[in-house]
């Protein structure tokens, strides 16, 4: 079992096979699915315009089960939104990542590679485990994915590497990505 | 006809097209997302594919929820 072994739905609703990105290094990311403001997109974008020629690929899985504005950012203040979030790199049909309804790649991702805990050093760390525990302390139990912006790392032979939370910022696992390359 | 770009997911897209019921305008909704044709059409109208676009020639348009401009654009048509 590998994550080649899954299928998931494009935005048109066509199956796209996860064997077709063998032999590429792999990000497989649950985004948010509104347009507010969110700069993990932009960093996101950033990563996949730095690396995409040497092998990168970045996945984004939309999901609306983390309700609500990203905690510790600003209202959103556009009243517009881009196309993909404004992001070249591959964004998939909405669905859910966590609990009985996941989609089943994020069942396996998140079986393998288990929750470590937030890097409170990150600013968003402490706003995003108050509002976790004050609307939904049952994401904080056990392995599931916990807010958007959770990211694995899988290698040319689709092993996953790594699991980085959405207090890691995509700019920070630049060197992760690299050492794959 | 009034049309609007949007696509699902788009806050603002919806809130353009509540107000236009709110009004009793009628309009044509173009799913940028769904429809290559629509993000074409889309794409030569404003430049980008950024939403919701709304406008009623094709050529002259409001981008975004700004309920200011839309009353503009359908007072000139």
């Amino acid at each position: 079992m590998s994550v080649y072994d899954f299928t998931v739905k494009t935005k048109r609703g066509e199956d796209k096979s996860l064997a077709d990105y063998k032999g590429k290094v792999l990000l497989i990311v649950n985004t948010a699915s509104k347009c507010g403001f969110t700069p993990q997109f932009a960093e996101l974008q950033k990563l996949y315009d730095t690396y995409k020629d040497k092998g990168l690929e970045i996945l984004g899985f939309p999901c609306n089960q983390f309700a609500g504005q990203e905690p510790g950012t600003n209202d959103e203040v556009q009243q517009f939104c881009k196309l993909n979030y404004g992001v070249t790199f591959p964004i998939f049909a909405k669905g859910d990542v966590r609990g009985e309804t996941a989609q089943p790649l994020f069942k396996y991702l998140t079986a393998q590679k288990k929750f470590e805990g937030f890097d409170m050093n990150h600013p968003v760390a402490k706003p995003l485990l108050d509002a976790l525990q004050k609307n939904f302390p049952e994401y904080l139990e056990g392995d599931g994915i916990k807010w958007n912006f959770t990211k694995f790392l899988i290698d040319r032979e689709g092993e996953i590497v790594a699991r980085f939370e959405p207090t890691t910022t995509p700019a920070a696992i630049a060197g992760d990505i690299e050492k794959l390359l | 006809m009034v049309k609007v770009y949007s696509f699902e997911s788009c806050p603002w897209c919806n809130k353009v097209k509540n107000y236009l019921k709110a009004r009793g305008v009628e309009f044509e909704t173009r799913d940028i997302e769904l429809s290559e044709e629509a993000a074409a059409e889309c794409q030569k109208i404003s430049g980008d594919l950024t939403v919701p676009v709304t406008t009623i020639d094709g050529v002259h348009y409001v981008l975004g929820f700004d309920k200011k401009k839309i009353d503009e654009l359908l007072a000139s048509a």
